[in-house]
């Protein structure tokens, strides 16, 4: 490189300081969403920066405030943290279940149903909301965590990750497990699992996130204010409660942290398999 | 062996296999037998209309805005989301120290609800929000954010423009890492210019990520719903009436499931064939100038 040493580091510098303003810019909704739900109520929505704050926001949420309706805030975190772990924990099992059927086990009609899968995949999905729900409805799952759960218990996306992580692993891996005796069962999970750790990370955390934030399919298939996500209960309150910002962002707070900590908590391992699978 | 191994792997499969014929291949024959019927989703008779729904489908202002809306919300999206992750990508690509660190925090904004990333834009963009005082006060600005017609499709864009930029941001920074230097090097001795590197060099090294965050960004745009619902429910006068938002108010809001059925299918088909349409078109643009 042309140049002397004292104007790469001025470029070096530069570089860094777009990078955080960039950063700032990026994160600034989050950052304006936490300042609001601390913010005095008279600055709510007002001030770009408040300088009083509150936990009346918070307070609101537990007790309903003036209105006198306690809306179920915590029963519907709790809904969410219930339903999207048990839809994630499913849709992972049955992701590796399946894609190591349609890796490693040779049987007949294999290479039928990896197209299938793919056609599926492609497919719009949104055809299928209606008859879905009908289904929902005339099995009797309506308004049940059932309905929240068993149509989000399959991830195509994650059958497809984990196919094609499992084709990389060399067959000789197995047949050597196999004449030692071990069942597939056994090297499903003592040898591939350990193996696809990073992309593991990756395919949960998109999927608890994908579940977290669902909100159409969610929206139809639960009505009564004890089943519902806390996504849900949020987009409903968006309209009538427009007067009390304050509560709302409070809510927005609760809603986006758990899967940020999540994240972050994650983050080193969820890097390195994201560098691993854009490859 | 051979029969323990079918066996084998029919049971792994099989829970696919049964997903796959409840929530797949079931709704879809039965919803193209609904769409050609005229049920209004509670009562227990309905008739056979043959292509009427399709017919009456086309008239109507709200699947005629559903399908443009998409196309609209691409001509502003896809720009706008490829130069903001490019730009990010190029400038985070270099940095020695907190390159992780930088590439997580961009990605934050993914993580978030649409219910969430509404409800703070609504705020942001309310009569008293600072930004809004600001406008009206100091450069005599008073705009209805989401009560014109372009400004309402351009801040749902810039919702979804937000939400993907670190996403795909990551996808390009790791592209561009796996160029290699030496090609820059054996460049500059060939002659090329600094101001031609980008265009000469790593545009068609980075073409199959781009590539990739087309695709991706293009597919976004189909599946618009949860912003829309929230903040415009698909206004003003239909401007960003997306194919989800039609649906959802035909069948769930005014209870005509037949009739939603067949605009489901129209989606659907008009999803599919745009999708193909692109590919082939990025595709042969990479292959005219050479960079597949």
């Amino acid at each position: 490189m042309v140049g002397s040493n004292s104007n790469i580091k001025l470029r070096l510098s530069i570089r860094y300081l777009i990078a955080i303003v960039l950063l700032v810019i990026m994160v600034f909704p989050y950052l304006y969403m936490v300042l609001n739900s601390l913010a005095d109520w008279s600055q709510v929505d007002r001030k770009l920066i408040p300088t009083k704050f509150t936990l009346r926001s918070y307070q609101w949420l537990f007790t309903g405030g003036e209105t006198g309706i306690t809306r179920p805030w915590i029963h519907a975190f709790f809904n969410s943290v219930f339903v999207s772990l048990i839809s994630t924990a499913l849709m992972m099992m049955f992701a590796i279940m399946v894609a190591y059927a349609l890796s490693k086990l040779k049987f007949r009609g294999r290479d039928s149903i990896n197209n299938f899968v793919l056609f599926h995949m492609f497919f719009p999905a949104i055809i299928l909301i209606i008859p879905n729900f009908l289904i929902i409805q005339k099995v009797g799952l309506f308004d049940t965590y059932w309905a929240l759960i068993i149509p989000k218990a399959m991830s195509l996306w994650g059958i497809f990750m984990y196919t094609n992580f499992f084709k990389a692993v060399p067959d000789a891996f197995i047949e050597a497990a196999k004449l030692d005796g071990a069942s597939d069962f056994k090297i499903l999970y003592k040898i591939m699992m350990p193996m696809s750790k990073s992309i593991t990370t990756v395919v949960f955390l998109f999927l608890l996130m994908e579940r977290w934030t669902e909100l159409l399919w969610d929206m139809i298939v639960v009505r009564s204010d004890g089943m519902l996500t806390l996504n849900v209960l949020l987009s409903q309150m968006f309209g009538p409660y427009q007067s009390y910002p304050g509560p709302m962002y409070a809510g927005a707070v609760m809603l986006t942290l758990p899967i940020i900590i999540l994240f972050i908590i994650f983050g080193k391992k969820f890097q390195e398999g994201m560098q691993f699978n854009l490859k | 062996m051979e029969k323990n191994n079918n066996r084998l792997g029919w049971l792994f499969a099989s829970p696919y296999l049964i997903f796959s014929t409840v929530f797949f291949l079931g709704p879809l024959i039965w919803s193209l037998y609904l769409s050609f019927t005229n049920w209004d989703l509670i009562s227990p008779t309905y008739d056979f209309v043959g292509f009427k729904n399709f017919t009456k489908a086309l008239g109507t202002p709200g699947v005629r805005s559903a399908f443009w809306v998409t196309y609209k919300f691409m001509i502003v999206f896809v720009p706008i989301v490829t130069a903001m992750s490019l730009f990010v990508a190029v400038i985070v690509k270099g940095l020695p120290k907190l390159k992780s660190v930088f590439l997580i925090g961009f990605f934050l904004p993914y993580l978030s609800s649409g219910v969430v990333a509404s409800l703070i834009v609504k705020g942001f963009l309310s009569h008293t929000s600072p930004v809004q005082t600001f406008l009206r006060e100091r450069l005599g600005l008073d705009i209805d954010w989401l009560g014109g017609s372009f400004s309402a499709l351009f801040v749902v864009a810039m919702i979804m423009a937000w939400k993907f930029t670190g996403y795909y941001a990551l996808i390009l920074t790791s592209g561009l890492e796996s160029i290699d230097q030496e090609v820059y090097e054996a460049a500059a001795i060939d002659g090329v210019k600094d101001s031609q590197r980008f265009w000469k060099i790593t545009l068609p090294l980075l073409y199959p990520a781009i590539y990739t965050t087309l695709i991706l960004s293009f597919g976004a745009t189909f599946g618009i719903f949860t912003e829309v619902y929230q903040l415009t429910g698909g206004g003003p006068n239909y401007a960003t009436n997306t194919w989800q938002m039609e649906i959802y108010s035909q069948a769930f809001k005014n209870l005509q499931a037949g009739y939603a059925s067949a605009i489901a299918i129209m989606a659907a088909v008009a999803t599919f064939i745009s999708i193909f349409v692109i590919r082939k078109i990025l595709e042969m643009w990479g292959k005219r100038n050479g960079w597949v």
